[in-house]
Formats: structure tokens, C-alpha cells, sequence
């Protein structure tokens, strides 16, 4: 198989492989009109090659940039390998994008074609055309409310596929000649980064760096053509371009493409994928849609469902990994399955999920916990676009929630002296595109790449763990590692914590700043009589002030376990008297902690705690949501919580 | 919206009482084929009446009633529907225990033809021709973009949603025209623009000829390409919206005449 899979090293040849080894097996599935119509890879392969002389007989031509836009349909998966064959480079967008966004990209990549999904799109490309000079023609999917419009540089997507049905051979030719010329070395996709800090960068991929960490991700987790995957997250997304177009061609396994946006967790029950992606916002909102329908059920079926979730959590994690457990617990744990845990799958239409992965951002362990305790497994993954995503991946009987992995094939991981995961793998990108200024910061001259992220190796597992971005790491005085963000997260995987902020470089010990979430806390409140008639008041109530204690301590206690992390241990923290608000400037609209602002701001209270106080007496500025300002002046406790030595396992609680 | 010369259906001098109120007073009008014809007027002008002429639920004392250059002899509501008229209703009627894709079904069961027998049975010629028109109703589905509640009961749907099904239903008929009585009642603003635009969709891609009561003027001088304005059941204008804006007859009786 490995020799094989280097002679594969481009999408054509995947493409023709599959078509001479699984041509009737089903490649692209999709819904419509109720039904699922579904392409092998035979039909696939043909629609693609029509498809592709139709590209050239409009003019496209080797090396254009061909945008592809819109939801995710198997004739906009088929554009994406029809450019590749044709020697174009394809640029998913996000379809959602305003047309301001599209403009930047677009321009930028100097697209000369555009590929999309319907009549939004369209209009979208028509309100910025003028400004996006080299564009010449739009080929669309839907003509639906496209009639009236003026088509002299407008195609249907199937005359274009016609034109390639009415070849009389001339487009063959070119095809061809234009396919022999295409390697693994030349550029199989344009991907641009999300864009958090900046401008968003376009990612160029070659065809073996795609085909190859897919191929690696592939036999990490024995893909076959028996596997199918259902795509519905953004065809622009790095992750779906990999998943959807790499490891799915080159497994020659199954892509299923929902109806629309609105049916997909419908379509995902019918689909029954054995391979399901999701991002951890994704699989907290079905944890919480079970929970507040099991909280609506009869009491007869409430006792059950948590009766056997609570078996689900002592046992369910080691059965799915096969370690020992008792006659009697596989008993219940079966009964379970019949009764509880089996409908449940059935109605988050996971029932034949084999590998089921997590990425992107931390996931809590209780959250991770409870869909591994239903039999699911759930794993996590790291990477990023400039990697073809794949870097580490975790083992089927090595799976934790707060780590993400071992290398795969292909893949060097190195630590670089400040901390910063650096790699080297076959899915490295080429370089940034028009950026060589940005490629030569990221990818040194021996090929590693540096990833912002600061992270270690543990000793024990030889897993990664990804601590924080790089720029926010830094030193205790005592030398040992400052890593805020990952405190912070594993406060705020408390459901009762809203946010943290943690402080303590160059300091010897930590301090934090907790909010608590005014939903969560004030139901507890409510079910336990404790009157408030405020935010601040309810955060500076004795018993939350005890509640977050133990969570503190929790936290500590944890970090206590963790060599490295050991030095970030909260020595005194205070509940804030107000939410860190966007409009003050503390949090981004997007709810990232602004650090260096909230330092100084509340530069008293940070000295208060350092001084060891028991309260301090505050006056602070807010603004309020029609841009009036006020003050807010309160007395905060501040509290110390139990810090504990480096140890084995103590149970100090 | 191609070809507006012809004419697809057209009223004579209707008169419509019920005892000694007069709904209609002598009011003719013509509709163009693929055009989307508007009836406007202020409450109890007669606006649903004459729908309600048009479909045959009231047969009028007077007046002539021509379709496809024929005149419509006396029938009843269901032989119309037959010949190609669908409507949709002011007050929705749609069966609400009834899923979506059911409801949009009942509007093929005029076009069924086997029989109750083999219907009851669900067996031989009633299954094949059942996929046939199923598959109709799919495409009228996806073209509302209903497919997400293509299983939900109607009558747990938000009310803009079941006005959509009901339009579904009504184009399940495959019409030649199409009746519209206030289509866009009691929506907000998003709903009302989404629905003009599946109206002006409908009337582009299926070439149907609609005629629509609607109160929403910006709405109305938006979709329509003529106007009839109705008041006290007599006829005070017909022509473009431009036109029917400017006449001062309809000014008056919108906004009152000075005395």
C-alpha cells in the first residue's frame, strides 16, 4: 500500500484510481427532491472530465485562479477537482462572506473565474465586479431566479458540463495535455486563513502536501472506501477541504451532501456517517439540546436516562477502549445501550460513527467525557491550514481530552526554545501567497514551520499538549511556565465561570479575576433560595463566593498533577463586581479577553491581591449600552485558595 | 412575463348581491398571460369576491366570465380548479395536522387518476403514478425552500412558513393562474420580502399567470405589472401601478376627499 501511495501524488491520478479500483462504488451523495441520488466514482469521474473541458472550452486557463463558492454540494466538489485537473488552482470561499470580504480575496488572488452555488452568489460577484478587475465569467449551479439576468458572461453549470458531453475530441486533447503536466509539485488549492490577527493570508497547497497528510491522517485512523462522511461545514474552511476533497478521494470513500443548511441534522440521522466532524461549540449544543429535552421527559424516563448515564460515566469510557470491567457493569452498561444510549445515537444520527473527532479549540473533559461514556469515540486532532491540518492525531486506546495527539506519518514535531510547537511534515505549505515576507517568518530555510502556538511533549504518553498562542506564554519568577489561557480554560469549562483572567508574569505566584455566569449561577441560585437582585450583588454572595473556591481549588489541584504547569497554580483570586464587556473595551466582540487592557485598567485590584488583602474598596468606570457612562463602585472579597505541592496522585481534597 | 398580449382570462360587467347588498357593481377587467395582475381597493371593495368569482365559489347574477378566449359556463369550484385556477386564502387553510409535504400532495389529487380502490390498497398503477407526483411536489418544495419541514405538521409552523406551504400548495395544481388573497397578511418585513420574491420566482420560472389582493402598496406597485382598483364593488381604476398611482380618482379614495 506505501508504495503505492507515493506513485499517487496527484488528485488526477486519486481520481483515476479510484474510478479503476472502487468505480461503482458510491463516491458523492446528495439530497434532493427527497431522495438521496447518489454518483459512483465512475459517474463522478465523468461528470469531472465534462466538466473540465467544458472549463477549458470557456477559457480557463492553467494557472487562472477559479473561486468556488457556496454550500456544500457534490457539483461544487467536482469544480474543485475539474480545476485541479485542468491545471487552475481552485479558491474556496466562504459563502457567507459579505461581498467586502469576497472583494479582498478575490482581488487579491486575482480570480479569473468563479464557480458558484446560486443567485446570492451571483448577485454578491455583480455588486463588487467593478472592482475586481480580472474577473471574467461566473458559471452557477442553481439557475433558479437567474432568468431575467444578463448572460453574456454567465453559464449554467450543465451547458458548461455539456460543452464537455459535445466534445468532439478537440477538448479531450487539450485535457489531456494539460493533465500530463501537472505534478505533485504544482498547486493544487489557494486556502485563506480565517484572519484573527490581520489580514487573511492565502495558504498555497500543492498537490502532494494535500494528498500526502491526507493519506497519513487516512491510515492513522484506517479510512476505507466503506467509510462515509458527511460535509456541511464551510467548503472555505481548511478542515472541510481536507476531510471532503483529501481524505475522501483519497480513501474513495463516500461524501454525503445534505439537502441544505436547515436539514442537516435531519439528513445526518438518514446519512448515518462512520466518520463525523465537529467543532467542540457543535457537540456542547447537542449535549445541552439532550439535556433540556431530558429535563421536559417524564419522570419515569428521566430516572432512567439518568441512571444509566451515570453507569454510562463509570463504565461507558472503558468499554470503549477495552479495558476490564466487570460482568455485571457490561450487563447494566448493555441494557443501557438498548434502553438509553442507543436512541440517543440514533437521534444525534451517530449510531455508526466510528471515529468521531473534536479541534479547533479546547474541549472541556466533561463534555468529552460524556459523549466517549455513550460508546462514541470522540477523539482530538491538531493542525492548521498551513499544514494541511493534520499534525497530531490521537490513538483509538489513547484518547484524553487535554491533550491532542501524536504526530502522524510524515510529521516532525520539534520545541522550539521559546516554547512554540514547531513541524515539519509532507503537508507544509508552499508558501504564502504574494506574502514572501510572512513565508519567510513561518517557514525557515531547513522547512519548519512555526505554528504561534506554545505546547510540549509529555514525557509520560509522548503526546502533545498545546498550552496557549506563543505571544501570551511567559515566565513565573521562579522560571517555571506562565501559561494564561490554559488556566483560564480549564476554569471556564465550569459552567458556572464565564470568564478568567489569569496573572502572574515574572510574578511568583498567580491571581485571578473570575466572572461568574449570571444564567447558570442565578439558576442555582434561584433552586437554593438565595436571594439577589443583581449581578454584583449575586457575585459577591458568600456561597458563590465559596462555590468558586472549589472550583478554584479543583483547578489547582489539577495543575498540581502537571509538571509544567504546576507553577500556574492560583494562589488568590476575586469575583468581579461587573461582566467584562465588549463596549468597555475589556473583551472583543468576539469574546477574547483584551489581557494588557484588563492589567491595567484594574491595576489596584491586581496590586490588592499581590498585597495580600482581605478586600478592597473599588470605583470603576462602565459604560452603558447607549454609550452613557457611570460609575460602579463596590467591595470585593479577596480570597485565598488552597494551593498543593507537586505530586503523585494525592487526594488532598 | 414574455408574452403580454394575450389574453388568459377576462371578466364582463360582473354583478354579484347577496340579498340587497351589492358586492360587485358591473366590473370587468381582463388578465394578460404570465402577467401578475394586482386587485387592490380599501376594506369591503369587493376585492375577495371577485376571487371568489373568478374560482366560481359565488356565482355571479350578471356578468360573463372568459377563459382561454372561451366562456366559462356555469360550475362548480372544483371542475374550475380543474381547468387550471389555484388559489391560496386570506385566513389559511391548510389541514393542520397534515405534514407539509402531505398537504402539498392533496393539491395533485385532483390530478389522480386511479382510482379509490387501488389508492386504499396503496398498490400496482397508484404507487408509480404516486412517485410521479411526488416528484412535482418535491421540486414545488425545494423551489419555496420548505425542504426542512417537509415532515413537521403544519400547524406547528410559524405563520409565514404555512403561508409558504399553502403557495405550495396551490402551484402543486401546476395553474395556469394563480389566486392569491393577501399572501403576505400579517408578516414582518423579512417575511413579506421573501414572499414577493418566491411570487416574482413562481411567475418567472413557471410562466404562471397571477393575480394576488394584496393592502401592502410599496408590495404591490413592486410585483405588479397592472392594477385593478375596486371601491364600494365599482371599478374606479385599471392600469400600470404608474398609472393607477396617479389617478385621482384612486388618490380620493384612499385618502379621503376634502369637502
Amino acid at each position: 500500500m506505501a508504495e503505492n501511495d507515493s506513485s499517487l501524488d496527484t488528485f488526477p491520478k486519486v481520481l483515476a484510481r479510484n474510478v479503476s479500483k472502487f468505480g461503482n462504488s458510491p463516491a458523492y451523495r446528495e439530497k434532493e427532491y427527497g431522495i438521496w441520488q447518489t454518483w459512483s466514482w465512475s459517474e463522478a469521474n465523468l461528470e469531472i472530465m465534462n466538466l473540465a473541458k467544458g472549463l477549458i472550452k470557456i477559457g480557463v486557463k492553467e494557472g487562472d485562479h477559479v473561486a468556488v463558492i457556496g454550500r456544500n454540494r457534490p457539483y461544487l466538489y467536482w469544480s474543485l477537482v475539474a480545476a485541479q485537473h485542468i491545471g487552475a488552482v481552485p479558491v474556496p470561499l466562504y459563502q457567507d462572506a459579505v461581498a467586502d470580504e469576497m472583494e479582498y480575496i478575490l482581488t487579491h488572488c486575482s480570480a479569473t473565474f468563479a464557480i458558484v452555488g446560486d443567485q446570492e452568489q451571483v448577485d454578491k460577484i455583480h455588486e463588487i465586479q467593478d472592482k475586481i478587475k480580472g474577473l471574467k465569467d461566473i458559471v452557477y449551479v442553481d439557475p433558479k431566479g437567474l432568468r431575467g439576468y444578463e448572460k453574456s458572461n454567465l453559464h449554467f453549470f450543465n451547458d458548461v458540463t455539456n460543452f464537455g458531453k459535445d466534445d468532439n475530441g478537440d477538448l479531450q486533447a487539450e485535457l489531456s495535455k494539460r493533465m500530463a503536466k501537472i505534478t505533485g509539485e504544482t498547486t493544487s488549492v489557494l486556502l485563506y486563513t480565517s484572519g484573527t490577527t490581520g489580514r487573511s493570508k492565502g495558504v498555497v497547497q500543492t498537490h502532494k502536501a494535500i494528498i500526502g497528510a491526507s493519506s497519513g491522517a487516512n491510515e492513522f485512523d484506517r479510512w476505507s472506501p466503506n467509510d462515509h462522511i458527511v460535509c456541511y461545514l464551510p467548503m472555505a474552511w481548511v478542515g472541510d477541504f481536507m476531510i471532503s476533497v483529501g481524505q475522501v478521494m483519497v480513501a474513495g470513500a463516500c461524501l454525503n451532501c445534505p439537502e441544505g443548511a436547515d436539514t442537516v441534522q435531519m439528513d445526518v440521522k438518514e446519512m448515518g456517517p462512520t466518520v463525523f466532524f465537529g467543532p467542540p461549540p457543535l457537540w456542547e449544543r447537542l449535549k445541552t439540546e439532550v439535556n433540556i429535552r431530558i429535563e421536559d421527559a417524564s419522570s419515569f424516563k428521566k430516572g432512567a436516562f439518568h441512571y444509566f448515564m451515570n453507569h454510562a460515566e463509570k463504565v461507558g469510557k472503558k468499554i470503549l477502549e477495552k479495558a476490564s470491567v466487570g460482568f455485571l457493569d457490561r450487563l447494566i452498561y448493555s441494557l443501557g445501550e438498548f434502553i438509553i444510549y442507543g436512541p440517543l445515537k440514533n437521534m444525534l444520527g451517530l449510531t455508526k460513527v466510528r471515529i468521531a473527532y473534536t479541534a479547533g479549540e479546547a474541549i472541556s473533559a466533561e463534555l468529552f467525557d460524556f459523549y466517549r461514556a455513550l460508546g462514541i469515540n470522540l477523539k482530538q486532532l491538531y493542525g492548521q491550514t498551513e499544514a494541511s491540518v493534520f499534525l497530531t492525531m490521537q490513538d483509538d486506546n489513547d484518547v484524553r481530552s487535554d491533550t491532542v495527539g501524536k504526530p502522524i506519518r510524515g510529521v516532525e514535531l520539534k520545541i522550539a526554545e521559546s516554547g512554540e510547537v514547531l513541524y515539519r511534515s509532507v503537508g507544509a505549505f508552499k508558501e504564502y501567497y504574494k506574502n514572501p515576507k510572512a513565508t519567510q517568518e513561518t517557514k525557515d530555510k531547513d522547512g519548519w514551520v512555526a505554528t504561534g502556538d506554545a505546547g510540549y511533549i509529555e514525557e509520560s504518553s509522548g503526546q502533545l499538549r498545546i498550552i496557549d498562542r506563543a505571544k501570551d506564554v511567559g515566565k513565573m519568577k521562579s522560571g517555571s511556565m506562565f501559561a494564561p489561557k490554559y488556566v483560564e480554560n480549564k476554569l471556564k469549562f465550569f459552567p458556572n465561570i464565564l470568564e478568567a483572567v489569569l496573572f502572574g508574569s515574572g510574578k511568583d505566584k498567580c491571581v485571578a479575576f473570575l466572572n461568574i455566569d449570571l444564567s447558570a449561577v442565578g439558576n442555582w441560585a434561584e433552586r437554593h433560595n438565595i436571594n439577589y437582585a443583581s449581578y454584583q450583588e449575586l457575585a459577591s454572595n458568600e456561597k458563590v463566593i465559596e462555590m468558586m473556591k472549589q472550583h478554584v481549588e479543583e483547578v489547582n489541584q489539577d495543575l498540581a498533577a502537571d509538571t509544567t504547569m504546576s507553577g500556574c497554580q492560583i494562589h488568590r483570586f476575586l469575583i468581579l463586581h461587573k461582566e467584562l464587556d465588549p463596549d468597555d473595551g475589556e473583551i472583543t466582540r468576539t469574546r477574547k479577553v483584551r489581557r494588557s487592557f484588563v492589567a491595567e485598567k484594574y491595576d489596584e485590584l491586581v496590586t490588592a491581591l499581590y498585597k495580600g488583602d482581605n478586600e478592597v474598596s473599588t470605583k470603576t468606570e462602565v459604560t452603558y449600552e447607549d454609550g452613557k457612562k457611570g460609575y460602579l463602585e463596590a467591595t470585593l472579597a479577596l480570597v485565598d485558595a488552597q494551593t498543593y505541592m507537586l505530586k503523585e496522585k494525592s487526594d488532598a481534597a | 412575463m414574455s408574452e403580454k398580449n394575450s389574453v388568459i382570462m377576462e371578466v364582463k360587467n360582473i354583478n354579484l348581491r347577496f340579498g340587497g347588498v351589492i358586492a360587485i357593481q358591473d366590473v370587468s377587467f381582463n388578465i394578460f398571460e404570465g402577467e401578475i395582475r394586482a386587485i387592490i381597493g380599501p376594506n369591503g371593495a369587493g376585492k375577495s369576491s371577485m376571487l371568489n368569482v373568478i374560482n366560481g365559489f359565488y356565482h355571479p347574477q350578471e356578468g360573463e366570465v372568459w377563459f382561454n378566449g372561451e366562456k366559462r359556463p356555469s360550475m362548480e369550484p372544483y371542475q374550475i380548479a380543474k381547468t387550471g385556477i389555484a388559489r391560496t386564502f386570506q385566513n389559511i387553510a391548510l389541514f393542520k395536522g397534515m405534514t407539509t409535504i402531505e398537504n402539498v400532495m392533496t393539491g395533485r389529487q385532483l390530478k389522480m387518476n386511479k382510482n379509490f380502490f387501488w389508492q386504499m390498497l396503496r398498490y400496482g398503477p397508484a404507487i408509480d403514478e404516486e412517485v410521479q407526483h411526488r416528484r412535482r411536489c418535491e421540486e414545488i418544495i425545494d423551489f419555496l425552500e420548505i425542504n426542512h419541514i417537509r415532515k413537521t405538521p403544519v400547524g406547528s409552523l410559524p405563520y409565514g412558513l404555512q403561508k409558504r406551504v399553502e403557495l405550495a400548495r396551490a402551484l402543486a395544481m401546476d395553474p395556469k393562474i394563480l389566486l392569491l388573497d393577501e399572501p403576505m397578511a400579517g408578516m414582518n418585513v423579512e417575511e413579506k420580502q421573501d414572499m414577493s420574491r418566491f411570487i416574482i420566482d413562481v411567475n418567472e420560472e413557471f410562466g404562471t399567470t397571477i393575480a394576488l389582493i394584496e393592502h401592502d402598496m410599496a408590495v404591490v406597485m413592486d410585483l405588479a405589472d397592472r392594477v385593478v382598483v375596486l371601491d364600494y364593488g365599482k371599478l374606479l381604476a385599471d392600469g400600470t401601478p404608474a398609472e393607477v398611482q396617479s389617478n385621482q380618482a384612486v388618490i380620493d379614495a384612499y385618502l379621503g376627499v376634502p369637502h
